[in-house]
Parts: C-alpha cells; sequence; structure tokens
C-alpha cells in the first residue's frame, strides 16, 4: 500500500493518541459502525416498532388524478337498471359547478376473479389475476374535493395544514434498515398538487424528508443515470475519491482532536463514510436492466406502453427487497377523466395493468410480499354520474382502495357503499383511520407515534384515526 | 352565485335556533310504543356508544331525555315536528359535512323511523321532567398561576448582578451570565482569538467569510476598539440586511407562492422581501415594523401621504401565507387562511400559539376559544382575495400608485379588453351565421355519413346526392363511428335501422337545433351585457359563457372541440365573407394600437387591505357551521387584564398593531429580544423562540431577558443597539471550547460556558462558496420569478430556480412552496410554510454528497484552484491564500507540510495536472468541518 495513504488511513496520525481515545470514547469513531452510532445522533437509526409489525415495509402505488371505482372495483347494478336517470338525492359539494349529469353506468363489464370471486371490470384483466392477493377496500373516505386538498390528505393527513408526510411518520417512528439508500423514496412524484408537500417532513427533522427520483414530467432516461441528487461524482475515479476523502478526513480528525469532544463534528465525519459507500452501493439499486428478461417481461419492460410505470414497479421490487422503508410509485396525473372517460381510463389502465399485477406475482414469488405493504391508491374516487356526457367529477365520498400483502386479509372485501357507489355506508374507511391502519400494521401505535412541535404533540392522524381490525389477516 | 350555492349544498338551512324546549307535543301510548321498538334501540345500538352521559362525546348525551333536549355543541337535534328543521336526520342521512355514525349510514328503514319520530313530536317517555341546558361557555376565569405566569408579567427593569470576577465584565450582559456561572462554580471559557472571532462575527452579521483584506486589516489594528470596529462595519454593510431580513424571512415564513394546492405564484411577494432587508440595514425601528407588517396600509405615508407605499408592502407579512385557492369550500378556505394570519401573528410577535384555541379553550395556555375568535374577527373583516368566490380563488394585488394613477391604467386596461371583445363579437356572428346554415341539413349528414361507413357509399357522392359539403361529411363519418363507450349520446344512432332512421335523424337535428337556440342566446346576451358594461360603467366584461354539456351532449359534442360542425379558432377566417374579414383586420390594428399605447403595469404588492367588518361569532368546535356567541374585536384576555375590548373601527388591525407594540406588553420585546439572542449564539435564553407560553421552556436567564427587552425599548427598539450591545460582550467573544467542569455541570451550555460551534446556514454555506471563487453577485433586490399563477401539471416551470444555477445571493432565489429547491430541503432550510424561529440541524449522509460530487462544488473548486495558480507565485503561497479564502485562517506548518505532499502524490499517483491537484485540496478544504463550522 501507498505509504502515505497507510498513513492517512492510520487513526491516530497525525492526531494525538489522546485526541483519538477521547474521539472514540465518544461512542463512534470515523469507521462509522452503524451499531456504534446512538439514536440521539443518528436521526435514521432502526427503531423499535411500539408492537410486533405485520408488515415492514411499503411500496405505495399512486393512481393521480382519481380513478373512478364504479368502473373498476365496485360494481353497481342500479346504475346499469337506472342509466340517465336524474341523480336519487342531493349532490354533495362537487368541484364542477355544473349542474350534476344524470347516472351513468359503467363501460365496462365486472368478472369474478380467483378463488374469491371478487369482481374486477375489464378495465383491470391483471389485476383480477392476482385478486385473491388483494384486500378491496370499498368505503374510503376522504375530505378534499380538489386534487391538491386530496393529495396533501392522502398524505399528510390534513388537506388544509402543513404536516408531515406519511413516508417521513414511518421513517421517523421505525428508522431505516439499509443505510446505503434514503429510508423513503418516491418514484416520479407529481410536481402539482402540493408537491413536495406531499413527500416532505414538514417540521419533522429534514432526514425524514422523502428522496424523490425524478418527477411525473420526466422521462426515465432523463435521470436513471443519477437517481439520487448528487450520487455520481463526474470528475474522479472511486480510487482518487477515496484517496481525496482520506485527506479530508484527516483534515477532519485533527480538527476535531484540537477542539473537545463535539458530537455534531463526529456525525459528519461519518457522513462521509456513509456518503461515499451510498455513491458506490446506492447505484446498483437502480439497475433495473440487469434483471432477468422474463422478470422484465412480467413487469411490461418490453412494450412502451407499460414500460414506464413497469420500471417504476419492478425499482419498487428492488429496493423492497433492500429494505428501503417507504416506496412510492407515481403514475402521472392521467386519472382526471372529467370527460373521455371510456377513452382514458382504457389507456390509463392498459399502462399500469400488467405492472401491478406483475409486482404483486414477483413479490410473492421472491417471499417478500409477506412482509411488504402494497397500497393501490388514487386520492378519491369519481361521482356514480356523469359529467360533460361522458365523464365523471371528483367523489371523495365514497371510493374504493387496495391493500395487499404486509399483514392485510387476501381475497377480501371491506366496506361498501351505497347502492349508486356515491357514499361509503358501511365500514367507512375515512382516511385518517386508513393512516391509523398502514401504522398499525408496521408495527406501530397512530396514538403514540408523536413529535412535539409549536408547543403541541402532533400525529399523522390528527385527533382522530381508527385501525380497520377487520382487514388484519 | 356560485359562493351562494355552495353555501346551500354544503350547509343546508341552519336550525340552531328558537327549538331549545323539545315536548310540546303530547305523549301518546302509541308514540312511545313507536319510540321503544323503532326509535331507542337505532339510537342504542348507533349514537350512545359515544353520545352518552359519561362520554359526551360533542358534548352530546343521547342516552336520556334530558341529555337529547340538551343538544350537542351546535345545538338542539331535532326540531319537533319539523324533518326538514331536524339537523339529526341530515346527519344521518350523510346529507351534512358531518355524517353520523361514522361507520357507515344507517338503513333505510331505519332512518325513516327516525323521521317519523321527528314528525310525531320526537315524544321520550320522560321527557316533560327534562330540563334543557346549553352546553358550557368556554371562557372560565384565569387561575393564579395562569395569571402569574412569567412570561404575562410585565418586563421588569433590573439592574445587572453583582460578580466576583469584574475584569470579565465588558458588558452589562456580562454580569448576568457571569453571575449564573459562578453561582455553579463553572469559569468562562477563554477569549477565542482575533480571527476566530471575526470569522464568527462576519458570518453572524453578514452570512459571508472575511475576506483576505479584512483578515489583515483586523489583525493590524491593535487598538482596544477594534472589534467595535469591524461590528459598525459589518453593521453598515447591506450585506448585514440580508442576512438578519434572512432570519426574519424564516419567522415570516415567506414564499414566493401559495403553495397547497394550485401553487400560484405570489408575483410581487419580492417586494415584502426587500422591503424586510432594508427594515434591517436601516435600522427601522421593530415596534415601528411590526406595526407597519400587521397594519403598514392604514399608516399615513412619509410626510402623511395618504398613500403609504412601504406600509401597504410591509403587510406582505400577512398576504403571503400558505392558501389552499382550489378549495371548493370558500368559507372553509377563507377560514383556513385567516386562521393562519392569527398563527403567524401571534406566534411571530408574541410567541402564542393561539391557534390551538380554533376549537376549544387551548389545553396548556390561558388563551379561551373566544380570544382566538376575537383576533379571527380582525383578519375576517381583512381582505387577502380580490374574488375568494371564484372556482380558483383570485389573490389580491394592490396597486402602490394613487387610485387615479391606477384607474387609467385600468380603463386602458378595459379598453383593450373590450376591444377584444368586439373583435370576438365580430367573428361570433360570422360563426353563428354559417353553424346556422348548417344545422337544417344535420339529418341529411347523417342520413349521408350512415351510407358511407353502412354501406361503403363513397363520400363525395353522397355529400353530392344531397348538396352536402363532403369535407365535412367526412367529420360526420369519423364522428360517428366512435366507440358507443366513448361517446354515449350517439349510442341510439348506432343502433338504427333503414326504417328508423329518418325519424330518429329528424330527432337528433332537433336536439342540436335546440342547443343551438338556447347557446346562441346566451353568447348573445352576455355580448349585449359586454357592450353595456363597457359603455355604462367602465367595468372589465364578463368572462365568456360556457356550455354545460349535461344539458345537452350531443349538441356540445358535435359544436365544440373537434366536433362534425365546430369551427375551431384557427380555421374561423375561412368561413368568413371578404367584407368581414376587411373589418376585422381593422379592428385588430386598431386593438395593436390600443395595445402599444398602454401605460405600463404601475408597482403592485402582495399586499392586504381593509375588508367589511364581519360580527364574528365563536365558531363550536372549530366548525363554521356551529355559531356561539358574538366576540367582540379584541386581544387575549390574560395580556389586556380584563381591560375593555377597544374601540374598533374597520379591521381593528391598526388598534391590534398598536396594542402589540405598546411598551408595556409583556411579550412583544421579550420575543424579540430572545430571537436576536438565538440568532446570535445559536440558542435563545427560552430555547422554544416561537412559544413562550407554558408548554415551551422557561428562560435560562429570565433577568437578562427582561434586560435586554427594557433596554430594546429603552433604545427605540433598534436591532443594531441590541447587535452592539451583544457583541461587544465578554459572552460573544468567548471560545467554543468546553472545559470538563463545564461539561459536567451543564452539557447542554445552558448558561453559557462557552459560546455554542454552530454549523453554517444553508444560505451561508453557499454564498460563502460563491463569494471565496469571486462569483457571488451581490446586486440587491428585484426578482428572478416571472410571470402569474400557475404553470401545467408536469412542468419542470413549477420547480424553484436552484441556487446552484444563480449567482446572486440566496435571499434572491424565489422560493415556490410546493417544490423547494432540493439543496435547502437537505441542509435543513425548513419548509417556507411554517413558521421557524430556529431551524432544525441534521448531519446525513446526502449532504455530504453534495461536498463531494455536486458540480456546484467542483466548479468552485475549479475557479479558486485557477485563482491560486494565477494570483500566487509558490505552492506554499497558494496554500496560505486557498486557507485565508476559506477558513480565514493561515495554515499551521504541520498542515503545510502534509497538503503539499498530498498535492504532489495525487498529482503523481493519479496523473493529473497542477490544476487538478489544487482543485482536490480546494475541494477537501470547502468540504471539511472546520469551513462548514464556525467556532
Amino acid at each position: 500500500m501507498d505509504p502515505l495513504r497507510a498513513m492517512y488511513l492510520r487513526k491516530d496520525q497525525p492526531v494525538s493518541r489522546r485526541g483519538w481515545l477521547r474521539a472514540a470514547g465518544c461512542g463512534f469513531g470515523y469507521l462509522g459502525m452503524a451499531g456504534l452510532l446512538s439514536a440521539g445522533e443518528n436521526p435514521l437509526a432502526v427503531r423499535q416498532p411500539h408492537f410486533a409489525p405485520r408488515a415492514k415495509r411499503v411500496i405505495f402505488l399512486f393512481m393521480h388524478g382519481g380513478p373512478s371505482a364504479v368502473d373498476t372495483f365496485d360494481p353497481k347494478e342500479r346504475l346499469t337498471r337506472e342509466h340517465g336517470k336524474p341523480l336519487p338525492m342531493k349532490r354533495p359539494l362537487a368541484f364542477s359547478d355544473a349542474p350534476p349529469g344524470p347516472l351513468m353506468k359503467s363501460f365496462w363489464e365486472f368478472r369474478p376473479g380467483g378463488q374469491s370471486g371478487i369482481p374486477v371490470s375489464d378495465l383491470f384483466p391483471y389485476q383480477r389475476e392476482v385478486v385473491d392477493d388483494l384486500c378491496v377496500i370499498r368505503s374510503m373516505v376522504g375530505e378534499g374535493v380538489d386534487h391538491g386538498a386530496a393529495l396533501l390528505q392522502t398524505f399528510t393527513g390534513s388537506s388544509t395544514f402543513t404536516r408531515p408526510s406519511m413516508g417521513s411518520w414511518v421513517v421517523y417512528g421505525l428508522g431505516t434498515e439499509n443505510r446505503n439508500l434514503p429510508g423513503f423514496i418516491t418514484i416520479k412524484p407529481a410536481l402539482s398538487h402540493g408537491g413536495a408537500k406531499n413527500w416532505s417532513s414538514a417540521f419533522l427533522p429534514g432526514a425524514y424528508q422523502g428522496t424523490a427520483i425524478g418527477h411525473s414530467g420526466l422521462k426515465i432516461d432523463e435521470f436513471r443515470n443519477e437517481p439520487i441528487e448528487y450520487l455520481v461524482n463526474r470528475g474522479l475515479t472511486a480510487d482518487e475519491q477515496r484517496f481525496e476523502l482520506d485527506m479530508l478526513q484527516n483534515i477532519n480528525r485533527r480538527h476535531q482532536a484540537l477542539r473537545e469532544h463535539d458530537p455534531q463534528l463526529e456525525a459528519r465525519i461519518e457522513a462521509f463514510e456513509l456518503a461515499f459507500r451510498m455513491q458506490l452501493e446506492a447505484p446498483e439499486a437502480f439497475e433495473v436492466e440487469k434483471e432477468s428478461e422474463a422478470t422484465k417481461k412480467l413487469y411490461g419492460l418490453d412494450d412502451p406502453v407499460t414500460a414506464d410505470f413497469g420500471w417504476q414497479c419492478l425499482l419498487a421490487r428492488r429496493l423492497a427487497e433492500r429494505d428501503v422503508r417507504y416506496i412510492q410509485c407515481t403514475h402521472s396525473y392521467k386519472w382526471d377523466q372529467h370527460g373521455q372517460l371510456f377513452k382514458k381510463h382504457t389507456e390509463n389502465a392498459a399502462e399500469v395493468d400488467k405492472p401491478i399485477a406483475g409486482l404483486i406475482k414477483d413479490l410473492k414469488a421472491r417471499g417478500l410480499l409477506k412482509d411488504t405493504l402494497v397500497i393501490w391508491a388514487g386520492e378519491f374516487g369519481r361521482t356514480p354520474v356523469s359529467q360533460g356526457g361522458d365523464g365523471r367529477d371528483h367523489n371523495p365520498y365514497g371510493y374504493t382502495i387496495w391493500m395487499a400483502g404486509g399483514g392485510v386479509k387476501p381475497g377480501f372485501v371491506y366496506g361498501a357503499t351505497d347502492d349508486i357507489g356515491y357514499h361509503a355506508v358501511e365500514d367507512r374507511m375515512h382516511i385518517h383511520d386508513f393512516h391509523a391502519t398502514v401504522l398499525h400494521l408496521l408495527g406501530l401505535e397512530h396514538e403514540r407515534l408523536t413529535y412535539r412541535y409549536a408547543g403541541r404533540d402532533f400525529r399523522l392522524t390528527d385527533v382522530a384515526g381508527v385501525v380497520a381490525k377487520k382487514i388484519l389477516a | 352565485m356560485m359562493s351562494l350555492r355552495k353555501q346551500l349544498v354544503s350547509r343546508g338551512p341552519r336550525l340552531a335556533l328558537a327549538l331549545c324546549v323539545l315536548p310540546a307535543f303530547a305523549q301518546s301510548p302509541d308514540q312511545i310504543e313507536f319510540f321503544e321498538k323503532h326509535v331507542r334501540p337505532v339510537l342504542a345500538r348507533n349514537c350512545q356508544g359515544c353520545h352518552n352521559a359519561k362520554v359526551k362525546s360533542a358534548e352530546l348525551d343521547m342516552s336520556s331525555a334530558a341529555g337529547f333536549a340538551a343538544g350537542g355543541q351546535s345545538g338542539p337535534l331535532v326540531a319537533p315536528g319539523d324533518p326538514v328543521a331536524s339537523r339529526l336526520l341530515r346527519v344521518v342521512r350523510y346529507d351534512e359535512r358531518l355524517k353520523m355514525p361514522p361507520g357507515g349510514k344507517l338503513k333505510d328503514e331505519e332512518i325513516a323511523s327516525l323521521e317519523h319520530w321527528v314528525k310525531m313530536g320526537a315524544p321520550w317517555p320522560g321527557a316533560a321532567e327534562a330540563k334543557t341546558t346549553r352546553p358550557a361557555e368556554s371562557g372560565k376565569d384565569f387561575t393564579p398561576e395562569e395569571k402569574s405566569y412569567w412570561a404575562f408579567q410585565p418586563v421588569r427593569r433590573g439592574d445587572p448582578p453583582a460578580v466576583r470576577d469584574d475584569h470579565w465584565v465588558r458588558s452589562p450582559v456580562d454580569r448576568f451570565i457571569l453571575a449564573a456561572l459562578e453561582a455553579k462554580g463553572i469559569r468562562p471559557a477563554p477569549a477565542a482569538d482575533k480571527l476566530t472571532l471575526l470569522r464568527r462575527a462576519t458570518f453572524d452579521l453578514t452570512g459571508l467569510p472575511p475576506t483576505e483584506n479584512e483578515i489583515a486589516e483586523f489583525l493590524a489594528d491593535e487598538t482596544a476598539d477594534a472589534f467595535a470596529k469591524v461590528v459598525d462595519r459589518l453593521l453598515a454593510s447591506p450585506r448585514y440586511g440580508e442576512r438578519w431580513g434572512r432570519h426574519w424571512l424564516d419567522v415570516a415564513r415567506y414564499a414566493d407562492s401559495t403553495g397547497n394546492d394550485e401553487d400560484h405564484r405570489y408575483p410581487y411577494a419580492w417586494r415584502y422581501r426587500d422591503y424586510v432587508i432594508d427594515a434591517f440595514n436601516r435600522d427601522l425601528p421593530f415596534d415601528q415594523f411590526v406595526r407597519e407588517q400587521v397594519a403598514g396600509d392604514l399608516l399615513p405615508g412619509p410626510g402623511g401621504a395618504p398613500l403609504n407605499r412601504r406600509g401597504i408592502v410591509a403587510t406582505g407579512f400577512l398576504a403571503l401565507g400558505p392558501k389552499a385557492i382550489a378549495q371548493q369550500d370558500k368559507k372553509k378556505m377563507l377560514y383556513d387562511v385567516y386562521d393562519e394570519q392569527v398563527d403567524v401573528t401571534s406566534r411571530a410577535f408574541m410567541g402564542l400559539t393561539v391557534a390551538c384555541a380554533r376549537c376549544h379553550d387551548h389545553k396548556f395556555d390561558p388563551i379561551r376559544t373566544k380570544d382566538y375568535y376575537s383576533l379571527i374577527s380582525i383578519f375576517a373583516s381583512t381582505k387577502s382575495f380580490s374574488n375568494a368566490e371564484t372556482h380558483v380563488s383570485k389573490l389580491l394585488y394592490t396597486p402602490l400608485v394613487p387610485e387615479n394613477e391606477y384607474r387609467a391604467f385600468r380603463a386602458h386596461q378595459d379598453r383593450v379588453a373590450a376591444k377584444k371583445a368586439e373583435i370576438d363579437d365580430v367573428a361570433e356572428t360570422e360563426v353563428e351565421r354559417y353553424v346556422g346554415g348548417l344545422a337544417p341539413k344535420l339529418s341529411a349528414y347523417l342520413i349521408a355519413a350512415r351510407e358511407v361507413y353502412g354501406k361503403s357509399r363513397a363520400e363525395q357522392e353522397a355529400a353530392a346526392q344531397r348538396g352536402l359539403d363532403a369535407a365535412i361529411l367526412a367529420k360526420w363519418v369519423k364522428f360517428l363511428q366512435k366507440p358507443a363507450g366513448e361517446a354515449p349520446y350517439i349510442e341510439r344512432w348506432q343502433q338504427v335501422t333503414d326504417a328508423t332512421q329518418s325519424q330518429v335523424a329528424a330527432e337528433y337535428q332537433k336536439g342540436f337545433e335546440e342547443g343551438l337556440t338556447e347557446w346562441n342566446t346566451r353568447l348573445r346576451k352576455w355580448r349585449e351585457t359586454v357592450r353595456r358594461m363597457q359603455r355604462e360603467m367602465n367595468m372589465p366584461p364578463p368572462p365568456k359563457p360556457r356550455f354545460e354539456a349535461e344539458t345537452n351532449p350531443f349538441f356540445q359534442a358535435v359544436y365544440f372541440g373537434g366536433g362534425p360542425f365546430a369551427v375551431p379558432e384557427k380555421e374561423r377566417e375561412t368561413i368568413f365573407s371578404g367584407e368581414t374579414k376587411t373589418r376585422l383586420a381593422a379592428l385588430r390594428d386598431e386593438l395593436k394600437a390600443l395595445e402599444a399605447a398602454a401605460p405600463p403595469e404601475p408597482d403592485m404588492a402582495c399586499a392586504v387591505q381593509e375588508g367589511e367588518p364581519v360580527e364574528q361569532p365563536v365558531f363550536i368546535r372549530g366548525d363554521y357551521e356551529s355559531h356561539g356567541e358574538v366576540v367582540p374585536k379584541a386581544f387575549p384576555a390574560i395580556l389586556t387584564r380584563g381591560a375593555e375590548p377597544p374601540a374598533v373601527r374597520g379591521s381593528g388591525r391598526l388598534k391590534f398593531a398598536d396594542w402589540l407594540t405598546s411598551e408595556d406588553h409583556p411579550l412583544t420585546a421579550r420575543v424579540m429580544a430572545n430571537r436576536i439572542w438565538l440568532w446570535h449564539f445559536g440558542e435563545g435564553m427560552v430555547r422554544t423562540p416561537d412559544n413562550f407560553g407554558t408548554t415551551g421552556e422557561r428562560p435560562s436567564h429570565p433577568e437578562l431577558l427582561d434586560f435586554l427587552a427594557a433596554r430594546f425599548i429603552d433604545s427605540g427598539w433598534s436591532v443594531k443597539a441590541m447587535h452592539r450591545l451583544i457583541m461587544l460582550s465578554s459572552a460573544y467573544q468567548m471560545g467554543s471550547t468546553v472545559s470538563p467542569e463545564a461539561n459536567s455541570v451543564d452539557p447542554e451550555n445552558r448558561l453559557l460556558s462557552r459560546f455554542h460551534r454552530r454549523r453554517l446556514d444553508v444560505e451561508e454555506m453557499r454564498d460563502a462558496m460563491l463569494a471565496i471563487d469571486g462569483s457571488l453577485d451581490l446586486t440587491m433586490g428585484g426578482t428572478l420569478q416571472s410571470g402569474f399563477g400557475t404553470d401545467s401539471e408536469n412542468s419542470n416551470d413549477r420547480l424553484s430556480l436552484r441556487p446552484e444555477a444563480v449567482k446572486r445571493r440566496m435571499v434572491y432565489v424565489p422560493l415556490r412552496r410546493a417544490n423547494l429547491p432540493p439543496l435547502l430541503n437537505l441542509f435543513d432550510f425548513g419548509d417556507a410554510t411554517t413558521m421557524a424561529g430556529k431551524r432544525a440541524l441534521t448531519n446525513v449522509a446526502p449532504q455530504a454528497l453534495f461536498s463531494m460530487n455536486s458540480e456546484f462544488v467542483l466548479e468552485r473548486s475549479r475557479n479558486l484552484a485557477g485563482q491560486l495558480i494565477a494570483e500566487r507565485q509558490t505552492p506554499a503561497e497558494r496554500l496560505e491564500a486557498a486557507y485565508l479564502r476559506t477558513l480565514n485562517r493561515r495554515p499551521a506548518a504541520e498542515e503545510k507540510d502534509q497538503l503539499l505532499t498530498y498535492l504532489n502524490r495525487f498529482g503523481e499517483r493519479f496523473g493529473k495536472s497542477e490544476t487538478e491537484a489544487w482543485q482536490s485540496v480546494c475541494r477537501i478544504l470547502l468540504a471539511s468541518n472546520e469551513f462548514l463550522y464556525v467556532d
């Protein structure tokens, strides 16, 4: 070994021995073994859940715009029967100012899937194949009738105020297991409707902020080479950079030795070691192209229609495999069919259906589904009445999402809407209840996961939230 | 109009009134049996779990006749005999925002039973004896503990305490610090050396490092007041306002867009930012600064001028908060905005979390719901929108010129709009004529098209036979073959037979003609209105109507968009007559001339204005549908000590501002003195700078805090005087090393036995790097953001500018709330949405990646390396300059050896050029802890 480099790598040179011992005695040295870091100093250290978790991580498949429940997972015979008839009730607050159109039947046939026989419309033939793994929740309720409010509430619990996002709360509660990757990654998130507020840590420390991989306006090729900001050094080889870094750390240790023990200085020395490992190891997680042809096909990477969302889903699986705590994929703002419901929902479904089913199958085959909670949801559903003749307006009063894996009942239908699909009437699951349930599945009690800010203890579920016990496996 | 509809939809009739006593109806045995059989079980199963005498959720007990009769916080549950006025029924039908029971709607027959029961008069056995009680009023008396809480006491003007070691005392501040240390037997840390102090003070006051010259000058100055001169020099620098103004912008949760749903730009937000920077630079007395931010628009301008330009801009403090402008429940939106204004105002100036009292009396502090709504009343009487009722509410822009000047500008804008409307009018009339000619042929087009796609007849031929236009026919052919799912309104046509086609075609034609008549009528009416408003009222034209597709989807599809009879905007000219074309050309020339003659837009601000004064009731549990007593415009009772509410004209903002800055207000001066202390030392005496309430921390040095607050007021609220008082103390000039004794007695350094080492803020780090390689652009003020409104959903334009790509100081980089620059998120900037008197600090690996890999740091080190090589001869000289510029000191001999050896080895080992090797050294220095931390 280069004698100079050897000198740099020796921990006690040129810092005085006393200085080094003092530094080492405080808990961790610059080699930074994870186990030596105390939670107080590393905000991302793994923390014990409140009770035995059913899921260790989350993959949230977000359908931005609001897919229609009565056209996907919540068949309504009465809509077919009374197609064209006026709405038999007072319409609740909608997004449009215009008077409501008449009841509109679904354009798609519903057919039972799997052993469970849960009906799924022809929009989602691939998801129908895996419906026995899904827990379909037909009674979601939110408060926002506009996208911004609905997204913010879906992800932060509040449609109005800036609050930490669910992913931030989860990483705050559980820490992160893979220290070479961020604990909360959101793939191609939306810039609109709250943008980064939807993956923000708000008043939680910035370390819990979601890391965005590209955004919904970008093509994958535009960011795949540097998925995480500043991850790639464009000037130095790894050897050169290590050599430089050794000198930096040497200077930092001297600086540290001349001062009394200071955890923040040591934490930063450690951060550089972590960062160096991260940039060597993290890119591998993003090398989706290294997957087998069969796997890529399973996710539809071979077809331009499904390639984008397929890439997202496959990346999500790779990140889940590497113990990233909270992963989100976003199918960009396409589901907002105030008009042209038939055409656009058909196109949208074609882009996501196969990748989603592929993800479920793949997770299952790899034994990951049992401790990975997969969530499929939009920010709301759509009205049973037509808008503009061939579309549907926003409906947060009763819509469908599903969960899979991670301790939820497979092949199960929870809750119900009224007979036209406007309001949830049975086992209503408000977004607060949904959050409470997700935290519960992760071993966190939503009432105990708190953070003190501005004089009071905040939680993801504000002052509400009931765990939907019936869906627990 | 819309707001009325929304209100009807979301609220329904209010009933809280008049129905307090329940059984005005006699109770027959049949009725009692009905109750026992059909009503009581429903209530027991679905309601009484939460609404019983014990739990009393929402203050409501439905388990007894008395409880039921008393109702809940929003008043009685039923109006006996009147199902429509009975809120219980609306709630169980899920017709209201409140939907009960929460786990799922009751069965239809259960709801029917309840309705029947209400019609009977809601008989409940034993109800005759039931007493009605109203829910407890808020506003109980204050306890002695509440009244004697430290932060609510008047500021005490005490003398600094005596100390044993008088030598250490340079400023009265030191007596307080030293007395506390001596009491614990701790010695203050030795004074920092000169260069450490210079670096500390320069970053502290300007957010930038000292230059080589400044270092040399200070080292050479051996006079006793050398440091005082430095402080004066720094306070006189415009860089000072940029740094300390930024501190205040954290408190003001400053950003350049609304965030939340739409993230609309605040196009003139920057004027508020520039105002803040200027206020610090000119040492605007802080009480005036507060008054202007709360009510500057109501204060006289310079020399008593009626227009107070600076004052208007200052109210950006209130106007620039986050807003959910696409929220459709407009009343909720407005009250959320007022809430935000109460919150930021009370925390920024008073360190009080008043907004906690929105739904109930504050759980920890003596702030009552009444106090909250009294303040809300002030902001509800203040305008933040030019029109809150539009689908996406319109932000308010205030002209900064005299009214007549602005009117002239608007009038010209209106003339331009009118000319545009006139052009549109001509074109629309032509379109009306053209489509009117096509309409009678619609059934012929349908039948011909069917021959083409159904019977493979040639288009030309089918058209010719019926005297139709072949191109239009081709559109019909395509239109009618759409999948039925895509166009449900043509389903019927697709099922016709030869036998039925003429009748069905005639019906389609009739439907179209009806739609056309209706639409043309509406257009004509609209055009008339436009003309009339122009003529009579000189008002901007109302927006063009929209056709409601629900009423006639077939007409909509045929007439608009790409429909077969549609005349797209771009193709209009093709159907116009020669005469029309000439007329249009003339009109367009006139428009061009008008536009060219338009005066420039006058200066504008995002500011608030006086609104209609409201009578504000308490909203019970924060629900604007549930009104309690009306409250006066007043200030929190615990602070006014029972004084009568002020006599208020208008919104009451001016009175509020005066009260906040009155000399006997216990909080305003204390809270700001603590902030100043915190921004100097990295910690406040109260470590929760935005919360002086009981859940906040107690001050470490209460007497010192009061001393500073009193001095602050006595100095005429001069912030710069505070800087001098603090910075010229021994306390400020201590070193940052900790002694073992101090570490064991006071590990958190609450008593301040040493200076808190602190990491540079993200602005300091970035600005310093740019300053070091000479590329920082010191232009002040103005905006780097253009335009109004927001951008398309997936557009990169929704992102904030990247601070790495701009050379101006960070404080001038506009902040789009919804998408802040990643660099800011990475380095704990906060979210520019929730106010923050103190930023969080984290140390995570992605920050290190920025230093190691970012193009920004690579470029800085490349530039610096080039300058070192160009400006200095020997490696030793270059290294010395590098140290002076980055770490603001000379390297020790040992460090010189080490880095120069490194320089050579790096070059040799990897075959790097001299420049590249120097670049590596510079990068190391810029990434080092010593650069990023200030001792």
